[in-house]
């Protein structure tokens, strides 16, 4: 009869709350890296959450303006009026956007203040309670806001000096919400009658009209430029960090398959020593540590899917202003994150299994 | 004679690559925070750095604003002359400041905060300038670490708010992890942004007290916010703790997560691999607690080289970040290194428990049986 013996997965199994650690280890790693990809992924589709929904195929801005969060662009409201002058465009609407800072619960909240015309575009595209603001001292604010600060329709909320009425719960943004007020509350509150961010314009020729205007001198973006440029505005304060981090995921991963691994020979070497004994080679013993490693890393990746899926919902339930989105290629990457990590992690049981002496068998362990 | 023998320490380091590996993986999973942690102490140091080295006392701002990050604050400029009338008061400056981006024709750009001052006094502009002069009319100070990204020096023209600006010299400490500093003449800032003012800056007289200043002012101006200096500070340095924390908390929780596994992992295999001595033990006379004491002694050494090795990466890791990316700045403090010690001493007492049962139940025979 001839047979093998699966020394590599029986030597794994024989100490189960090893394994359950080790692979508790490496999901917890392979956790984060998911998360941290997942959030890097919510960011993106996050940061253009107003220009995928307002509608508006163009935005004129001040010279000088590239980005639609935190921008400072300052023109006159009678731009409205210039750029209507063009054939092309169906609508055009004066829309003010900027950060402001709102203490609530002795927390400070960042908050994206949008300014517009009320029946006109530009202001809240969709509702969850309520409805829009239709006077100077009222607003609609993000539903994640109300929600992590109890506020209702009926509640008051001070920004900037003066205090508003919401009168309705709308859309958030990444990792602040929206304030939708009338373009006449933002002119008082930035003492800035007249004047406004940007111009949307609505056409069906957005090229030619572009084209049109930044002959004429002004600054026109679509919503492919401002979403590129808002979200290198976030990347450069988050891409490094996050970066570091998946790193250290990937480094802690690989340590903890190389310490179960080794573990598990050291602790059984007598019985690796009689596999040399009776002529494992150098190959065979390298291809039973990589089984090891192998076997633990899958064991984690599974591990690591599981725990993702609990933390994600614990995150986005406890913290819902986090988007953390899901993509294949997260997934390619997680599973690629892992075999890596397996292979790296077999060098150090391969070396032990290879200085192993034979005799080993024949001593009392 | 009589010797100690300290089973704990030579169960754990018998085999110093199962040592090494094991001690590696918590410290890693320690510096996680650590790092974090440190680049939230550095965002909120160089996001601060601008009042904290301010020469005024009193800060004046629109009501309700307490910050300057992610903030539009509008004062009438009638405030600065009202606030000259209020006794206590040395002297006082009105600080125009907006949000904006700073490119190099043809080149690169970065997010710029954009500070128009007082030249002539230089109390709203940088502490300090590391070559060339003040601005003067068209021309402006940008921050050594941006003109480094952007490749631009003194001579060089930049754009600001649309306009273009020559750069009269580089100035410090105005870079952070999102944006950087431009600082400008307050005639330019206003013809190109209208003659608003954003912050009143105030000094007190000598023997006035900033709180007492600052009550003052808070009494006989209406309708803004009046902080001190130190005041000010704090809730900067409050926003960007309050905007960082649920990534804190987040990525805090999965990295203590993980040292805890990684201990339990390194105590599992330390005690399995020694039942036979512990069973020696036993059979010698030591009581179920004196074994126990040994799991928990083995924590802590994991536990306490874990995080020595977890400080000195983070020390090394932070520098060479900061080295690599200017504009972030990695700070590890005492105060982080302790609060990550005491959370990495609860999460060894915890990964304690995983063997103890093992451990405590061990049949003393074991030592006669030959494995």
């Amino acid at each position: 009869m001839h047979g093998t013996v699966p020394l590599a997965r029986r030597n794994l199994l024989a100490e189960p709350r090893r394994l359950l650690a080790s692979a508790g280890g490496v999901g917890l790693a392979v956790m984060l890296i998911l998360v941290l990809d997942g959030l890097w992924a919510g960011i993106k589709s996050g940061v253009t959450v107003y220009e995928d929904n307002v509608g508006a195929d163009l935005y004129v801005a001040q010279a000088g303006t590239y980005n639609f969060y935190g921008s400072s662009s300052r023109i006159p409201a009678s731009m409205v009026d210039v750029v209507s002058d063009d054939p092309d465009i169906d609508w055009a609407v004066p829309v003010r956007a900027f950060f402001s800072i709102v203490d609530l619960h002795d927390r400070k909240v960042p908050v994206v203040v949008i300014g517009s015309v009320p029946g006109k575009r530009g202001g809240p595209w969709e509702l969850g309670s309520g409805r829009a603001p239709a006077n100077d001292d009222q607003v609609v604010v993000g539903r994640v806001l109300a929600r992590r600060h109890n506020l209702d329709i009926g509640d008051s909320i001070d920004i900037m000096g003066r205090r508003f009425t919401i009168v309705g719960t709308g859309s958030d943004a990444f990792m602040a919400s929206f304030v939708f007020m009338t373009h006449g509350a933002t002119d008082a509150l930035l003492a800035a009658p007249g004047t406004t961010s940007f111009v949307l314009v609505g056409t069906d020729r957005p090229h030619a009209v572009r084209s049109r205007l930044v002959a004429g001198g002004y600054t026109a973006l679509d919503r492919d430029q401002l979403a590129v440029n808002d979200f290198e505005l976030i990347a450069r304060a988050y891409s490094v960090p996050m970066r570091f981090m998946t790193g250290v995921a990937f480094v802690i991963g690989s340590l903890v398959i190389a310490l179960s691994a080794y573990s598990a020979i050291a602790d059984r070497r007598r019985e690796y020593g009689i596999v040399k004994a009776i002529g494992g080679h150098g190959r065979y013993l390298f291809g039973l540590a990589m089984r090891q490693t192998m076997m633990i890393a899958a064991a984690g990746l599974l591990a690591g899917f599981v725990l993702f899926l609990v933390g994600r919902s614990a995150i986005v339930w406890v913290r819902p202003q986090f988007t953390v989105v899901t993509t294949g290629t997260s997934l390619a990457r997680a599973v690629g994150a892992a075999v890596v990590m397996g292979a790296i992690a077999a060098i150090v049981p391969a070396r032990r299994l290879a200085r192993l002496d034979p005799a080993s068998a024949y001593r009392g362990a | 004679m009589t010797r100690r023998v300290s089973l704990a320490r030579k169960n754990l380091f018998q085999d110093r690559r199962r040592a090494g590996l094991a001690i590696s993986g918590v410290g890693a999973a320690l510096l996680l925070v650590l790092v974090l942690d440190g680049v939230v102490a550095g965002a909120m140091r160089s996001v601060t750095a601008y009042m904290r080295t301010s020469p005024a006392d009193v800060f004046i701002s629109q009501q309700d604003v307490r910050t300057l990050h992610m903030s539009q604050s509008i004062l009438a400029v009638d405030t600065v002359e009202a606030a000259r009338l209020i006794d206590g008061v040395a002297w006082v400056e009105g600080l125009r400041y907006t949000s904006s981006i700073v490119e190099v024709p043809g080149g690169g750009r970065r997010s710029t905060y954009v500070f128009g001052y007082e030249t002539a006094t230089g109390r709203g502009g940088p502490r300090q300038i590391t070559h060339g002069r003040p601005p003067g009319p068209a021309e402006a100070l940008v921050d050594v670490t941006a003109a480094g990204e952007l490749d631009v020096d003194v001579g060089d023209t930049v754009v600001v708010l649309g306009q273009p600006f020559t750069v009269s010299g580089l100035s410090t400490n105005g870079t952070n992890i999102v944006n950087t500093t431009v600082f400008v003449r307050s005639e330019d800032f206003a013809s190109l942004r209208g003659p608003s003012i954003a912050y009143v800056l105030v000094g007190a007289e000598p023997g006035v007290s900033a709180t007492d200043l600052t009550q003052r002012l808070d009494e006989a101006l209406p309708g803004v916010t009046v902080q001190t200096r130190a005041e000010f500070a704090r809730q900067e340095a409050k926003l960007v703790s309050d905007m960082a924390a649920d990534v804190m908390r987040i990525m805090s929780i999965i990295g203590f997560l993980i040292a805890l596994a990684v201990v339990a992992l390194t105590l599992l295999t330390a005690t399995l691999g020694k039942l036979r001595e512990y069973g020696v033990v036993k059979a010698l006379g030591a009581s179920s607690g004196r074994l126990a004491m040994i799991v928990a002694a083995q924590a802590g050494w994991s536990v306490g080289l874990g995080m020595v090795v977890a400080v000195g990466l983070a020390v090394v890791t932070g520098a060479a970040i900061s080295a690599l990316t200017p504009n972030l700045d990695v700070v590890i403090g005492v105060r982080s290194v302790v609060r990550t010690g005491l959370g990495a001493l609860v999460i060894g007492a915890f990964a304690a428990m995983v063997p103890l049962r093992r451990v405590t139940t061990v049949d003393p025979a074991t030592a006669f049986r030959r494995q």
